[in-house]
């Protein structure tokens, strides 16, 4: 008889401290030499993670009234702008916002300094109503005088992205780092064997409402994330072999810590912000095993050369090649270079293993599942 | 018998760009040379970062025959400062690293920086998203 375990099962197994959890490179090692069978027999939940530069991020705060109150039309923090076009106090720090004259400081950085306590100097300005008559704000707000500090990333945790390397004569400074010319580097960004999903590369235990570790502390899958890809061409392992699958994640950005969110800027291209997601996978049955234990050298990207336009694919590569520092590639050895970091995946991995072991961590079943075969469309310019 | 190690950027008048400096300074001064940085065009002036090791006294030698050739003599200055307390270790400045001053080889994942081979190209400087390294022009 197959072992099937079921979300429930597995829930009641960690509350009694029986579960058995591993990290998904544990598992990954494991696979070696047992098969899946064994492994769904031997193990409860995988702890998955990644930490990497996620552009699709910010932060929703809410400031409290102030007396007359205002409704605020335009604003600032710290010189950055802030989104102000949902009611009256509500602002949306978007992560890659510039300072219009400081081009290494912005969103992202306004969100480590809240999550750190600092002071921040809030500008508003609205036309006045008879409701809200104030017209103008000048303050300085923080994390202990604001209401809501909610972190909601509307694209997290990329299944995969290409390498990128640069064929063209000159350097290029881009969002997948500085790509020295005539392919001088390769630049990579994924946890691989460890990242959350390219474990459940189907999307099977990921879905609306997954609890999971976030910046921190503990937040939520709240939708599929935006470009949300499901019919991307898969590799012989099964696992998409381009950008596929996404995440919206939302936590309370109060109990989140810098070690965990951490502003970043790349050169010419803007700031942008690392972000520490871990999701526990449940081992329900031998499929999932199996998925759970894909290694490095069975996960494929493409290589596109991004010193041309269109980034035309060159190549594929897997993560084992790309992790050892060096490729590869026409007869060229081209050194290589991560932007997720694995340290700290790997760091967010052992804590949700830790946590799930203590019983303070649960594992919650998706309320729904993400839609299957999305495409996605481009934008034409008519 | 005291040896010794200097870092020199040495500059060449165009007219010495075709001698054969550095075979000099390995045959007749005994001085180990490795060489960081070269841009050398013939008919043109040439720029050479080397590191020299040495008997002190033939190293005194071997730069007393450099002035002699008119090739110009100036210690590295430039170094790199790496903020590692702050350090992320996600590895994006080590594919610039020529020189292998910046590694992340090893198991543990994280980002490994020998001073001692860098030649402040300041590639990582741009590289780094957190921003970590610095130039220091101190001595």
């Amino acid at each position: 008889m197959p072992v099937k375990k079921s979300f429930q099962e597995i829930n009641e197994k960690i509350k009694k401290g029986k579960a058995v959890i591993l990290t998904a490179e544990e598992v990954s090692a494991m696979g070696r030499e047992l098969t899946p069978a064994q492994v769904v027999e031997k193990v409860d939940v995988v702890t998955t993670a990644t930490f990497g530069p996620m552009c699709s991020s910010g932060m929703l705060i809410n400031t409290g009234h102030s007396n007359p109150p205002i409704r605020i039309e335009s604003a600032t923090l710290n010189g950055v702008p802030v989104f102000s076009g949902i009611a009256a106090v509500d602002l949306y720090i978007g992560a890659t916002e510039n300072h219009p004259e400081q081009p290494d400081y912005g969103g992202a950085h306004i969100i480590e300094e809240l999550i750190d306590g600092k002071d921040l100097e809030l500008v508003a300005h609205a036309k006045g109503t008879d409701c809200y008559p104030r017209r103008d704000i000048r303050t300085t707000i923080n994390r202990e005088n604001i209401n809501e500090m909610i972190m909601f990333n509307p694209r997290n945790a990329y299944q995969n992205y290409p390498a990128a390397v640069n064929a063209s004569n000159r350097i290029k400074y881009t969002y997948m780092g500085s790509l020295l010319p005539r392919m001088g580097n390769a630049n990579y960004s994924t946890s691989g064997e460890l990242s959350p999903l390219l474990n459940d590369p189907d999307m099977r235990t990921i879905g609306l409402g997954t609890r999971i570790f976030l910046g921190g502390t503990t937040g939520y899958v709240s939708w599929h994330g935006t470009q949300y890809k499901s019919n991307a061409e898969l590799n012989e392992h099964g696992v998409p072999v381009s950008n596929a699958a996404t995440l919206t994640v939302m936590g309370d950005a109060r109990n989140m810590s810098s070690e965990y969110i951490k502003a970043a800027y790349y050169e010419k291209y803007g700031v942008s912000i690392f972000v520490g997601i871990g999701i526990p996978i449940p081992v329900l049955d031998e499929e999932m095993a199996a998925r759970l234990m894909i290694r490095n050298d069975q996960i494929t990207t493409r290589i596109l050369d991004y010193g041309n336009p269109g980034h035309p694919e060159l190549g594929r590569v897997n993560y084992a090649q790309l992790m050892s520092g060096e490729i590869e590639f026409n007869g060229k050895k081209i050194r290589t270079s991560s932007l997720s970091s694995l340290y700290k995946a790997r760091k967010i991995a052992g804590i949700l293993k830790k946590q799930i072991e203590e019983g303070a961590f649960l594992l919650s079943e998706p309320l729904e599942a993400f839609p299957a075969g999305k495409g996605l469309n481009s934008l034409e310019i008519r | 018998m005291k040896r010794v190690k200097k870092r020199l950027v040495l500059r060449f008048p165009a007219d010495r760009v075709n001698e054969p400096i550095t075979y000099v300074l390995i045959k007749d001064y005994d001085v180990s040379i490795n060489i960081l940085n070269a841009d050398i065009t013939h008919g043109k002036e040439g720029n050479l970062l080397i590191e020299m090791r040495g008997e002190a006294a033939k190293m005194d030698e071997a730069l007393e025959y450099l002035k002699d050739r008119k090739v110009h003599i100036s210690p590295v200055v430039k170094t790199i400062l790496f903020n590692e307390k702050d350090c992320i270790h996600c590895g994006a400045c080590a594919s610039v690293c020529f020189p292998g001053a910046l590694t992340m080889k090893n198991s543990n994942r994280k980002l490994k920086f020998s001073p001692d081979r860098c030649v402040a190209c300041e590639l990582c400087i741009k590289a780094c998203p957190l921003q970590l390294f610095e130039l220091n022009f101190g001595a």
